[in-house]
């Protein structure tokens, strides 16, 4: 490459950069989970109000407070934030409150519009907007679905070697919690002993602790046949291609995962980051969010069930979320301390 | 010139960087060392002499043994990469013909230029039960089962000795290439065989070059997130990716940054042990 | 014997270890299928296409080869000119000067990335390619100096003093005969930093914002679930760099050699 090219390419990313900069008024700036990464989810709330919505991944809760208390005003305008920590979010004083009277709440499925998690004091401040379930994915080529069916047979000395334990701490000690008949609404110190317990129970049978793309590796080429934490995100994309790789939800019942989307009390765009909340929760959002390209999951709005096709609604299960909702407990919430705890709990045992 | 006026002139050539070095790397060092002796109060940063972190490294036994894990990946990787890098410089610079020397060099090095991100990730399938190793070893017999090579430390050291052989192979060559043959033509004159003219000539020649590496090597493999994130399973945890889970979950900048200190530690002592070979501004 | 049959085995196993990865990614890239796992399904270029029409990564790429140039070309210049002050004045406690320039050599990118951050937030700077790109002079500032430093040998010192005793002032004798003299090392700094800060992960990671490099969209996608789409973004910048370290080997350095 001559040195001119160099230099013209340079000038002109410079340029680019800051010519981003400077239409700052039609910008819109999400921080966000990567299912709304997705161009389908974001090009027609782009056009339909002639904004650009710029996103950010992060990944988790303490890394976006972090940068969210160190931001400037106007530098957030949206947060998606994971349904059990919005009170952290409400603590930290950095969320504005929603009119409720223009959310379609009452269109949801009644166990996912957790009022008590996002909203304190009469105000709202946060909407659910997608949930699943952390549950058993296996194959059931490999494993005797019966023993699926409940936690005490899953780690059991038959599957010794043939587990992957998913990467995330508080749904699979909800696992472990719900295996000890404990309510992941009920955990606090005293709880940890047993769930300690069977954490390391599960963990001796395991072969990994493995993020997404791990765990659907082991279970792609038969190096896992059970992933503990795992559900529909996780195998829908295998089974198209190894059918015999599917979800179960055991008589113990599995952990709920919700994820919810609020406006930033810093926002200098409160009237477009409440119309893209609005658009998110909207039956065409909701069904959009629902399938994107990052994972899927149920959206809130059962109104979406309108723009979803039949294809799209077996694979989310849409007629068994009934039963689903019925046999699930939201994952652990814990305040600071406890968490704290749990973590350490959930380090030791991987390290053990 | 004045020997002041030419000190002045220096300065105004080396300011820049010491400039920037200081701001950008300095400031923030001392920063990170001062938040390490911060703590947290629920999410409120309270700045002060607190040695909770560091006591935190004794009473936490995943954070101590982080360390150990951390040590015995990047010992390893260290050795081994330099002992499989070593024949490899030597074979292309002494059985090669020279014109084809630089050649043979950039085709051993041509996959570092694969994504760093995507190189751990197709060892992950190269390595999983049905990759292409298993394939190969049940093809030619060599086992009946297929093993599990992949989310093990064993994948991690495999995944980093893959990118430091190709590191190590061109500085060790570069060393190879810089001996007058006559030392080793002398050696072969004074009536030593192959392996007494490396043990006693070659090597020892060879061996701050060898050390510079090693030492960088040690650098990269310490401090490195993703390859045994992507590569060990998480069955068990490095410091960085320990750094990280704090920095995820909690933003805990003060554990963080004193974990970040203690991995700065060690390197320091890799460096002094190391020290009497290298040859760090001479590369 | 065995002085070629050794040689010949080592080699050809230490090839084929080093291309393994490298030919399970590319061979994958190609997959009629949706997974990246055997059995091979047939060839296909469906993933070629997907890849391609992804905006996001078209994006980080351009914005990888942006930060790439920029902190590359500022590396080497801070890198010459203290080498240069360094090598060609007096200066007290040059040792010290010297282990300072050193320093971020020894220290793991995290801890840079890490640093940084903290500092960044405290000042309230937001986070961008700039960000990033600050960070990656400081990993490749001390490489280009260290590199140009070593090669600053005495040999120049004549050229530069016969140019200084024909009325050349400093600066023309720093940009008319000590940069064309020291072009080889130069440019093989450049190329390094380039090489170092287009595949820089953790750093451009924890110091970008919305904007992001090359690495840190791969890692995102890598995070989304298992697809032949890595493979085939991972083969195209292999392909990509490969063939720009090949033309750089013909047509700049070989020529000089």
């Amino acid at each position: 490459m001559t040195s001119k090219t160099a230099f013209c390419l340079l000038g002109s990313t410079a340029l680019a950069t800051l010519g981003s900069a400077a239409a700052a008024q039609d910008e819109l700036n999400a921080l966000v989970w990567c299912d709304h990464t997705d161009p389908a989810l974001i090009e027609p709330f782009e056009e339909a109000h002639d904004v650009t919505v710029n996103l950010r991944e992060y990944e988790g809760t303490g890394a976006a407070l972090a940068t969210l208390e160190q931001s400037r005003p106007g530098d957030w305008d949206v947060l998606v934030i994971d349904g059990i920590d919005v009170f952290r979010a409400i603590d930290a004083g950095i969320l504005a409150p929603l009119p409720a009277d223009e959310l379609p709440t009452d269109d949801f499925f009644p166990e996912v519009v957790m009022e008590d998690n996002n909203s304190r004091d009469g105000e709202i401040y946060a909407v659910t907007e997608k949930f699943g379930y952390n549950t058993i994915s296996y194959n059931s080529e490999a494993v005797d679905e019966a023993d699926m069916q409940s936690l005490s047979t899953v780690w059991s000395e038959k599957y010794d070697g043939r587990i992957s334990i998913y990467d995330y701490y508080l749904p699979v000690m909800g696992i472990a919690a719900l295996a000890e008949g404990i309510d992941t609404a009920a955990i606090d110190a005293d709880a940890l002993g047993p769930i300690g317990d069977t954490l390391s129970a599960m963990r001796g049978r395991a072969a990994s602790v493995a993020g997404v793309v791990a765990a659907q590796t082991a279970l792609a080429t038969g190096e896992v046949d059970i992933v503990v934490g795992g559900g529909e995100w996780l195998t829908a994309v295998l089974a198209e291609e190894q059918p015999a790789l599917t979800w179960t939800i055991p008589e113990e019942g599995a952990v709920r995962w919700t994820q919810s989307i609020g406006v930033l009390a810093d926002s200098e765009k409160p009237d477009l980051a409440l119309e893209f909340v609005k658009y998110i929760v909207s039956p065409e959002g909701q069904a959009r969010l629902a399938t994107s390209s990052c994972f899927w999951g149920m959206p809130a709005n059962a109104g979406a069930g309108e723009f979803l096709d039949d294809d799209q609604k077996a694979r989310l299960r849409w007629d068994d979320q009934e039963d689903y909702l019925a046999a699930t407990q939201l994952y652990p919430a814990p305040d600071t301390d406890l968490d704290i705890e749990m973590q350490d709990l959930w380090l030791n045992t991987l390290q053990q | 010139m004045t020997a002041r006026a030419d000190t002045i002139r220096g300065w105004g050539f080396a300011a820049p960087a010491l400039v920037w070095t200081a701001a950008f790397f300095v400031v923030p060092f001392v920063v990170m060392a001062a938040m390490s002796l911060a703590t947290l109060d629920g999410r409120t940063l309270i700045w002060g002499l607190h040695p909770d972190n560091y006591l935190e490294l004794a009473s936490k036994a995943y954070l101590a043994r982080a360390i150990v894990v951390s040590l015995e990946i990047t010992l390893t990787v260290t050795v081994v990469s330099v002992m499989l890098a070593y024949p490899l410089a030597w074979i292309i610079a002494f059985r090669i013909p020279p014109r084809w020397q630089r050649l043979a060099l950039l085709l051993a090095i041509l996959p570092f230029w694969t994504s760093y991100v995507v190189r751990s990730y197709a060892w992950l399938l190269v390595l999983a039960r049905d990759g292409v190793v298993n394939q190969a070893l049940l093809g030619i017999g060599l086992i009946d089962e297929p093993l599990t090579l992949a989310n093990t430390r064993f994948a991690t050291v495999t995944g980093f000795v893959h990118f430091f052989v190709m590191l190590l192979t061109l500085t060790i060559y570069a060393n190879l290439v810089q001996l007058s043959p006559n030392y080793r033509k002398a050696a072969a004159d004074l009536g030593a065989n192959a392996f007494q003219t490396f043990r006693h000539v070659v090597l020892p020649l060879t061996l701050p070059g060898i050390m510079t590496g090693a030492f960088l090597t040690f650098v990269l493999c310490i401090g490195d997130y993703i390859t045994p994130q992507i590569l060990g399973g998480n069955t068990e945890l490095t410091v960085p990716q320990v750094i990280m889970v704090q920095l995820g979950r909690r933003a805990d900048f003060p554990l963080a940054s004193a974990l970040a200190v203690v991995l700065m530690g060690l390197v320091t002592l890799a460096y002094l042990v190391m020290s009497r070979w290298l040859r760090l501004d001479r590369l | 014997m065995t002085r070629t049959l050794l040689p010949l085995v080592y080699g050809s196993a230490a090839f084929v270890f080093i291309y393994l990865p490298v030919a399970a990614l590319v061979l994958f890239s190609f997959q009629d299928g949706t997974l990246p796992v055997p059995p091979f399904e047939g060839p296909s270029l469906r993933w070629y296409a997907d890849v391609l029409a992804d905006d996001d990564l078209t994006a980080a790429l351009l914005n990888s080869l942006g930060v790439a140039l920029l902190s590359a070309s500022v590396a080497v210049t801070l890198g010459f000119t203290a080498a240069y002050g360094l090598a060609r004045h007096r200066l007290p406690g040059t040792a010290l000067l010297r282990a300072l320039l050193i320093a971020p050599l020894t220290v793991s990118y995290l801890i840079v990335g890490l640093g940084l951050l903290i500092v960044l937030q405290r000042i309230g700077i937001g986070l961008s390619l700039w960000t990033a790109g600050i960070g990656h002079v400081v990993i490749n500032l001390p490489l280009c100096f260290a590199i140009i430093y070593a090669s600053m040998g005495a040999q120049n010192v004549n050229a530069e003093r016969a140019a200084r005793d024909l009325g050349a002032r400093e600066a023309q004798v720093v940009l008319l005969v000590t940069v064309p003299m020291l072009a080889p090392a130069i440019l093989a700094a450049f190329f390094l930093s380039i090489t170092l800060s287009w595949d820089e992960f953790i750093i451009a990671f924890l110091l970008t914002r919305f904007d992001v490099t090359l690495p840190v969209e791969i890692w995102s996608m890598l995070r989304s679930g298992l697809s032949p789409r890595l493979n085939a973004i991972g083969s195209l910048v292999f392909l990509v760099s490969v063939t720009a370290v090949i033309l750089l080997e013909l047509v700049v350095f070989r020529r000089r050699s």
